[in-house]
């Protein structure tokens, strides 16, 4: 059976639903809005899901789908579909994670009188990004990598009147842009070697020992650093957490579930280039490793409940290429989904916690949020006991596949770096949730609506439940490798691994749980204790002041200067050629006096003395 | 007869015109001794068609070409003449003077 | 003898019968020029797209041509009429219909001396339109040269404050390259007695006569120079810079969205076309020369105070990538400078467009002064915000598509240089993106609050642009199909 016309309806809704948008901006209401929007992702998630069972039933790939989009020198540009189980995995968790936000959206939005605008964009987001997981070739790629980028800027700005939101965005776009930067040189330096976009074609040079492994390595780390700048690792980290000026179900869907996870994707789709290559993949593991404990250390003295999770979206994407770059391909992918899963979900609470306590975001003014809304508290607990991997919950599985893999590569100090960094975040993500959570404070709370409830119920049951796909059977991996790569059979399971996991997860809890849950230590004498730690965590290592003043203002000082070189002189030389020669014409023109008889007799002897001299040479000469 | 009487008459005719158009202050006068410089030089043209070395009829249809264009070229000369007066009120050649760097 | 033949002539001199109309209206009548201007502008438009439909994409050379010997000196002098269209002009002359069309619907910002404006604009349009397809030399010069004209009067009438001086300026510097240009056509019409295109080209390959390869260097480079001022090239691009501060809106969108290219379209046609192996030659000056255009324009536009100062020294940096793409002499490089040419010109005049329109209701482009105007005026912000991300190269929009095509072809014989004018691509994000930002984003200040947003004459031009870009974007088969067949033939005759 043919299922090409199937990636079309998956696709196609969400287009369809943001040309819509676009076009009747005006006459739309926000219940039709929100239904075109929910329909159309509701579409795309139930062709994904029937693609997901086909996929899952004929046990290898779909056949792909190709169309010619442009000629280049004589070479076919191709625009396609490919349907590896990865890609139909990615498939199914984009449009479910987007179906979820699209329908919490309609509470959290409700008020604002740009409802139609934002759900275009969310519409736009959701095509660009399943775009993105279905493309066959790296041209094709980089153009919905792009148009990711361009709605997650868009959506952060979306409240465009607050100068952090203006900041944030420009920042977004830019950080992320020079990322793109380097898969730029990647994609055309790999269509400049073999003459295709195709991932297949550059698999197959690969294999047939095409590229020198001095090619490999560059093109690897050239594609590594686009994922850089679109998954947040370090250095490239910034943006993500100034992102949070954006909308609640934006932060869940494009800088939680999807798009940052994009790199991540990215690099689990061009897996087997990074494999060829032993520094590429060392340097993925490091980047990784060094990210995931580095944002986890920030994130405990964060006090903004959505920059926490920010950070704690960086440190889990460093964790997932820690995973790949420890040749963890399911681990990795596996993360991947849990993440999606379970950040999804504690975006979306924190959104429902800040709506419930009238737009407050900073923890230090939440607590006794559990007494009020139980619901939500549950909902939230689920979230971050999956985060901190305890079982039964998915994080545990998929944590416990990255650590187990990080050991086997014989990578030992990123394996203790991986622990330290499971406990620091349990440790952060149980601060925050004390912080909300417990305590004797009497907030006055907002209603949460169904329509926000609903989507995290869900999430809920799939953080709790989605572990077991990969244990005790295997399917994931069994499922995810079936298009041939054998090389990326996981390891086989050390007991103690989990153990010591768990218990350094229970650890980073029961201190959590000590300073702020019960408020036994104060957390205020160990800041004290080390003020300049405490200083450096809060401002995040100065990073963003190093840039500010290494990159920005060079680059200001510089413009300025080459403003000054501009204007006076280049254009001083134009303007000095200009006056000379006004000069000599004004000299030349004193001599002109206007009679014109007197031209005639200076012409008439001048005439007389050159005909006599011409008379005088013949004569004499 | 003789060509050199002829281009002697020319150059008279010329020299008197030449003295006219760069002495005279009145640009009556300087259009007239135009005139004048172009006769001598329809004298020379016609003289050398009789008896030059190739004699040839073209010279007095030159000529001929050359009085035509000497009346339009009057004609313009001294209407533009005329609206220099109304605009100056003078038709001294020095005061028209206004092209001066 | 078929009627397409005279299409190219057609087209080029149909703007003339709007002249002949509007000379024959009274001079009051500022609304019956606005309209008569808008119609007169639309038979070239029509016919450029039969053209288009007429155009045969596998033909090699110059089709619908025409030649009619027009002056002959002796035998073996010979200038004549002869106007025809291939890969390379077809996009162009598409372009200058579209966007001549848009200016003169812009022009309604033009309230004064209505019927010399549109006279002089339909002039303009005659010699835009004769410079693409004029099939030799001389007649490309004669419409250069009505263009440089039209142009400065244009601008020196209905400019705004330092009028005068811009247009100066233009009429010199481009003066300047004119005469560069002629030298190089008396000293090639001495050399070959012919100006023709094809057989230039034909005599470059085969080069009957020797030459001494001094006065072919020299001819070349007279050439370079003069469209070097024209694209512009650093360092003669000042003139530029007060050209698109000053001129009237409706000028500065066809000035950068087409006199610019057709400096472009001066290398790619003679440079390329005739001296493609001299263009090899010093092709490592023209990279050189390309990215200092790319990063020398992008620095400074980040710098800015200004709005149009901003998107001047931007067209500067994008004149570079176009710059790199023929100087990488590649066929994709090149279709990558063609895209290039064609998007910007689409991209700059939208720009331009949505400036003049701003400038009309705030009076100021002076970008501390802007800010917030997403507020009050949420069509023209939403249509500048495209503008911008297609400016900085977003992928579904044309700038994407010609950038990397001009990269890519750099990147097949120079690696090392593309990455280097690749850090132009982050810039570009800065200065768009710092321009845009600052005018729509923000918290509005109280004196924008009342102001209105865009009319339907205004966003209506604007959309049909955005669809251009969009659909050029989207599905670039539509302009690549043409130039094809043409670029090969001009890379194979390059050789070593």
């Amino acid at each position: 059976m043919n299922k090409d016309w199937f990636v079309l309806l998956v696709l196609l809704p969400p287009l369809l639903a943001f040309l819509l948008m676009v076009a009747g901006r005006r006459i739309l209401s926000k219940r039709m809005t929100s239904l075109f929007g929910v329909l159309s992702t509701g579409i795309s998630l139930v062709f994904s899901l029937v693609l997901l069972v086909s996929s899952l039933r004929s046990g290898v790939s779909l056949p792909d789908w190709e169309f010619t989009w442009l000629t280049l020198d004589k070479k076919p540009i191709q625009f396609g579909v490919t349907l590896q189980p990865l890609n139909v995995l990615m498939l199914v968790i984009v449009s479910l994670v987007s179906f979820l936000v699209h329908i919490y959206s309609s509470g959290y939005m409700k008020d604002d009188e740009r409802f139609t605008v934002f759900y275009s964009y969310l519409a736009l987001f959701t095509f660009s990004m399943l775009g993105l997981v279905i493309s066959p070739n790296l041209l094709q790629i980089y153009i919905f990598w792009e148009l990711v980028g361009v709605c997650s800027f868009l959506l952060v700005g979306f409240w465009y009147f607050k100068p952090e939101a203006k900041r944030a965005a420009q920042k977004a776009f830019i950080v992320t842009r020079i990322g793109d930067i380097g898969l730029f040189i990647a994609i055309a330096m790999i269509f400049a070697k073999i003459g295709s976009f195709e991932l297949h074609d550059l698999k197959g040079a690969i294999e047939a020992g095409k590229l020198s492994s001095g090619m490999i390595t560059l093109f690897a780390i050239l594609i590594f650093i686009g994922a850089v700048g679109k998954s947040g690792q370090f250095p490239l980290h910034t943006w993500l957490p100034d992102a949070m000026e954006g909308p609640t179900p934006v932060s869940a869907l494009i800088h939680a579930a999807t798009m940052v996870a994009a790199g991540v994707y990215l690099v689990a789709n061009t897996f087997w280039l990074f494999q060829a290559s032993s520094v590429a993949m060392d340097v993925i593991a490091y980047v990784g490793g060094f990210t995931a404990i580095f944002a986890a250390t920030i994130g405990i003295a964060q006090t903004d409940i959505k920059r926490i999770l920010a950070y704690s979206t960086v440190s889990q994407l460093g964790y997932m290429m820690l995973a790949l770059g420890s040749v963890g391909y399911v681990a990795g992918v596996f993360h991947l989904m849990t993440h999606a899963f379970f950040k999804a979900l504690l975006f979306l609470a924190a959104g429902a916690v800040i709506v419930s306590l009238h737009h407050e975001q900073d923890i230090r003014k939440m607590g006794g949020l559990w007494k009020k809304n139980k619901g939500l508290g549950w909902l939230f607990l689920i979230g971050c006991l999956s985060i901190a991997g305890i079982p039964p919950f998915s994080g545990f599985f998929s944590k416990d596949e990255i650590l187990l893999s990080v050991y086997a590569n014989g990578r030992y100090g990123l394996f203790i770096v991986g622990v330290i960094a499971a406990f620091l975040t349990a440790f952060y993500m149980f601060r925050l949730f004390f912080k909300v959570f417990a305590g004797s404070h009497e907030p006055k709370t907002a209603r949460v609506p169904w329509s926000m409830t609903g989507p995290m119920i869900v999430l809920a049951i799939l953080s709790a439940v989605a572990g077991f796909i990969q244990f005790p059977t295997h399917f994931l991996e069994t499922w995810l490798i079936t298009g041939g790569m054998k090389s990326l059979h996981g390891p086989e399971s050390i007991a103690w691994i989990p153990v010591l996991a768990v218990i350094v997860s229970l650890l980073g809890i029961s201190l959590a749980y000590l300073m702020y849950g019960v408020n036994k230590w104060d957390s205020r004498r160990v800041a004290q204790a080390v003020p300049w730690l405490h200083q450096c965590l809060v401002r995040k290592y100065y990073v963003d002041e190093m840039y500010h003043s290494l990159i920005v203002l060079p680059l200001k000082g510089f413009g300025w200067l080459l403003q000054v070189w501009d204007r006076y002189v280049i254009d001083g030389l134009v303007q000095l050629c200009g006056w000379i020669s006004m000069r000599v014409g004004k000299i030349g023109s004193t001599l002109q006096n206007g009679q014109a008889q007197t031209y005639a007799l200076i012409s008439v002897v001048s005439f007389v003395i050159l005909i006599v001299s011409l008379l005088a040479g013949r004569l004499f000469g | 007869m003789n060509i050199t009487s002829y281009l002697a008459l020319a150059a008279i005719l010329f020299s008197i015109g030449l003295y006219g158009v760069i002495t005279k202050r009145n640009a009556v006068m300087v259009l007239f001794s135009i005139e004048l410089m172009l006769n001598a030089v329809n004298i020379n043209l016609v003289a050398f068609a009789k008896y030059g070395i190739f004699p040839s009829i073209s010279g007095q249809v030159f000529s001929l070409f050359s009085i035509a264009i000497a009346a339009a070229e009057a004609a313009v000369g001294i209407a533009i003449l005329i609206a220099l007066y109304r605009n100056k009120g003078t038709v001294e050649a020095d005061k028209y003077n206004s092209m001066k760097g | 003898m078929t009627w397409s033949q005279w299409l190219p002539t057609l087209i080029t001199f149909s703007p003339l019968l709007g002249v002949l109309v509007i000379w024959m209206t009274p001079r009051e009548k500022a609304t019956l020029h606005r309209m008569m201007g808008i119609w007169a502008t639309i038979p070239p438009l029509v016919l450029a797209w039969i053209m288009y439909s007429q155009f045969d994409s596998t033909y090699v050379g110059m089709q619908m041509k025409q030649a009619i010997t027009w002056i002959q000196v002796a035998t073996f002098w010979k200038i004549s009429y002869s106007m025809g269209v291939d890969g390379l002009s077809m996009p162009l002359v598409f372009l200058t219909g579209l966007i001549s069309t848009l200016a003169a619907v812009a022009s309604f910002l033009i309230r004064e001396r209505t019927k010399q404006y549109y006279s002089l604009f339909l002039l303009l349009e005659v010699g835009m339109l004769g410079v693409f397809l004029a099939n030799n030399l001389f007649l490309f010069f004669i419409f250069f040269e009505i263009t440089l004209v039209a142009a400065f009067f244009l601008v020196g009438i209905w400019g705004y404050f330092d009028k005068e001086k811009a247009a100066n300026q233009f009429l010199l510097y481009n003066g300047l390259g004119s005469g560069f240009m002629l030298l190089a056509m008396i000293a090639l019409f001495r050399l070959t007695g012919t100006l023709d295109y094809l057989e230039v080209q034909m005599w470059m390959q085969s080069k009957a006569s020797p030459v001494s390869p001094t006065l072919l260097w020299i001819i070349f480079i007279s050439l370079l120079v003069a469209f070097a001022i024209k694209l512009p090239i650093f360092p003669f691009h000042t003139w530029m810079l007060r050209m698109h501060v000053e001129a009237p809106t409706p000028i500065v969108m066809i000035h950068s969205g087409i006199l610019l290219k057709m400096g472009a379209y001066g290398l790619l046609r003679f440079g390329v076309g005739w001296f493609g192996a001299y263009m090899k030659e010093i092709a490592y000056i023209l990279i050189a020369l390309g990215l200092i255009n790319i990063l020398y324009g992008a620095v400074l536009a980040f710098v800015q105070k200004e709005l149009k100062r901003v998107l001047a020294y931007s067209s500067i940096s994008h004149m570079g990538i176009l710059l790199l793409g023929i100087a990488s002499l590649t066929t994709i490089g090149l279709q990558g400078a063609i895209f290039q040419a064609v998007s910007h010109g689409l991209i700059s005049a939208l720009m331009f467009f949505i400036v003049g329109s701003l400038y009309e209701r705030t009076k100021t482009t002076e970008l501390d002064r802007l800010g917030g105007l997403a507020r009050s005026m949420p069509v023209l912000s939403g249509i500048l915000m495209v503008a911008g991300l297609a400016l900085l190269g977003l992928p579904g929009l044309s700038g994407f598509i010609s950038e990397f095509l001009a990269f890519l072809g750099l990147f097949q014989v120079h690696p090392e240089w593309a990455a280097v004018g690749s850090i132009g691509l982050v810039l570009a994000a800065v200065y768009t993106l710092r321009a845009v930002l600052k005018t729509t984003f923000g918290p509005i200040k109280d004196q924008w609050m009342g102001l209105e947003d865009i009319q339907i004459k205004e966003w209506l031009p604007m959309f049909i642009l955005v669809g251009f870009i969009a659909l050029i974007g989207v599905y670039p088969k539509l302009l690549e199909e043409s130039i094809q067949v043409t670029l090969y033939q001009m890379v194979s005759k390059i050789g070593g």
